[in-house]
Parts: C-alpha cells; sequence; structure tokens
C-alpha cells in the first residue's frame, strides 16, 4: 500500500470515527416524551456561539494541510492535524449544544421568553 | 381570516406539510424553510464549483482528461456502482419518510440505517478510486477540478452520514413520531440533493468527453 492510499484510509478511519462520536454524543439525549412535543413560544433562536466561525477555519486549516504540502508527503501534518482537532471539537461541541437546546426546550425552559 | 384557520388548501397538502408544520397551522416549518433556503445556497455553490470546471475545459488546449501518465477514467465499474449505491439511497431514505409518515418508527430506524450504511460504501468507495487514480490533486487542471469537484460533494455526503447518525440516534431513542419528524423530512431534502448533484457530477465528468 502505498503512502497515498495510506492517507486515503486514516481520512476514511478519522470519517467513521467522527460519526461514532456523533451517534454516542446524540443518543445520549435520552427518550423524548410520547406525546406531541409543544414548540415554545414565541421564536426560538440558538444562543450566541463560537462553533459556526470555527468550523470554516477548521475546514481552511485542513485544505490549507492538502495543499502547502511537502513534495514527499501526503499533507502538511502540522496544519492538517490541528485542522483535524478544530473539526472534530466543533462537530462535538455542536451537537452537545444542540442536545442542550433540545432538552431544554423539553423542559420548557424558555416558554417564559418570547423572543429567545 | 383568521391565520389559525385551516382553509380548503391547507387541509389538502397531504401528510407530508402536515407533519412539517408547527401545531399553531401557520405554514411551513422554521427547520424545513431553514433547510431549503441552505439547498439554494448549496446550489449557487456547486453551480460555481461546475462553472469553474467547464471555464477550465473551454481555456486548455488539447486533450482534457487525467495527466499523461495516469489512466484514463473510465465509468464502469467503480463510479457506475458508487452511482447505483447513491441512487439506492435516496430510495431507502425516502422509504424511512413514508415509513415515519405512517407512525411506524421500527421501519423509519431500519430504512435510516440502511441509508447511512449505503452513505458510508459510498464513501469508502470514492477513497478507494482516489488511492487508484494515479493522479494527485496538484496534478494538472484536470486533476485539480476533478478532485475539488468529487472532493466537495463526498463532504457534503459526508455532511449528510452526520445528519443521518443523528437520525438514526434519534430514531433509536423514539424521538420521531408521525406529527413530529421534521427533522428526518429535512434530512431527507439534503440527502435527495447531495444524490442528484452526484449524477449531474457523474454524467459531466465521465460521460461529457
Amino acid at each position: 500500500m502505498n503512502d497515498t492510499a495510506v492517507g486515503f484510509a486514516l481520512l476514511g478511519i478519522g470519517m467513521l470515527f467522527v460519526l461514532g462520536l456523533v451517534f454516542v454524543v446524540s443518543s445520549r439525549a435520552g427518550r423524548a416524551p410520547r406525546g406531541p412535543v409543544t414548540p415554545p413560544a414565541g421564536v426560538h433562536l440558538p444562543p450566541p456561539s463560537l462553533l459556526p466561525p470555527l468550523m470554516p477555519v477548521a475546514g481552511i486549516l485542513l485544505f490549507a494541510g492538502l495543499a502547502f504540502r511537502p513534495e514527499d508527503q501526503f499533507a502538511n501534518f502540522f496544519i492538517l492535524v490541528p485542522g483535524l482537532l478544530l473539526f472534530v471539537a466543533g462537530i462535538v461541541g455542536w451537537v452537545r449544544a444542540a442536545n442542550r437546546e433540545w432538552t431544554d426546550t423539553e423542559r420548557g425552559s424558555h416558554h417564559d421568553a418570547p423572543g429567545h | 381570516m383568521s391565520v389559525d384557520a385551516p382553509t380548503s388548501q391547507t387541509a389538502d397538502m397531504g401528510p407530508r406539510l402536515e407533519a412539517a408544520r408547527p401545531q399553531d397551522n401557520r405554514g411551513l416549518s422554521i427547520p424545513l424553510v431553514g433547510m431549503l433556503l441552505f439547498i439554494a445556497s448549496e446550489m449557487m455553490f456547486f453551480g460555481g464549483l461546475f462553472a469553474a470546471y467547464f471555464n477550465a475545459r473551454a481555456s486548455t488546449p488539447g486533450e482534457w482528461g487525467p495527466p499523461p501518465g495516469a489512466e484514463e477514467l473510465s465509468p464502469v465499474p467503480l463510479a457506475a456502482i458508487l452511482t447505483v449505491i447513491l441512487i439506492a439511497s435516496s430510495f431507502t431514505m425516502q422509504f424511512g419518510v413514508w415509513a415515519i409518515r405512517r407512525g411506524d418508527q421500527g421501519k423509519l430506524r431500519m430504512w435510516v440505517g440502511v441509508t447511512l450504511l449505503l452513505g458510508i460504501l459510498f464513501l469508502s468507495g470514492q477513497l478507494y478510486d482516489y488511492s487508484q487514480l494515479g493522479f494527485g490533486i496538484g496534478d494538472g487542471i484536470f486533476g485539480t477540478t476533478f478532485y475539488t469537484l468529487t472532493g466537495f460533494h463526498g463532504a457534503h455526503v459526508f455532511g449528510g452520514a452526520v445528519g443521518m447518525t443523528i437520525l438514526f440516534a434519534r430514531a433509536s431513542s423514539g424521538q420521531f413520531s408521525a406529527r413530529n419528524h421534521v427533522a428526518v423530512e429535512a434530512i431527507s431534502m439534503y440527502w435527495h440533493f447531495v444524490d442528484v448533484v452526484w449524477v449531474a457530477l457523474f454524467s459531466i465528468i465521465y460521460f461529457l468527453k
């Protein structure tokens, strides 16, 4: 197996790892009530978050790591690895934030805050 | 007329929009509108990539294709198999949507699981194809446009697989019902869109010589 194949195999393993992580985090959200879920009153918006700008930064690092590489290597790992870590942290953080919002909505903590 | 009053038009919308509407019956739900807007922006994004591909091709003199030394791109067998897999996954996703519209949580879980597996199979096949092509993203204008187009599409399939994983986890927790499954509808829209983009990509790259 050449270096290119190893690189793509690692990418595939990384993807599976992220999917597994997403599954574990999503599964911990718990069981929803049996009845229909009543949406909270007013307009429900997620709280301010740094995660949306974090993801494109991670994307830039990932692609920069692939583009600006030494001749003899698959990627510039000094750029690629931080990008990958940021990407994973961003996804995990985002899913956790979504789960928190889901739980808060179920508990009705925003019902008294129209426009939140 | 009160905004809450049902009309003959809303009564005829069928179970799909019935589930997609918030319970106060004031139109399409915000998540679905958000997904439609997101897909619209994605269409423009891929439109730009296709334009770049055609522009590069039109302005490149001589033969258009992989760099010298690499094999010609062939739609068979791997690319064709991947296309069949992705198209099949659109059907399985839709079976899942129809199942939850009937309130069948077990079938939803099964079809979403199958769709997720097909998505992972597609991504695995694409990565294997990349490793066998014999040219890279830096090997000429064809290599750059080929990897950019197919790579961004692959990233979108991965995004869909993430969404599908969340759906699968939530479906396993019994979080969807016939009246409450807007996330299933939204992710299925995205998945069909990604499928359509691949069909266009496959046709242009492999058949439009």
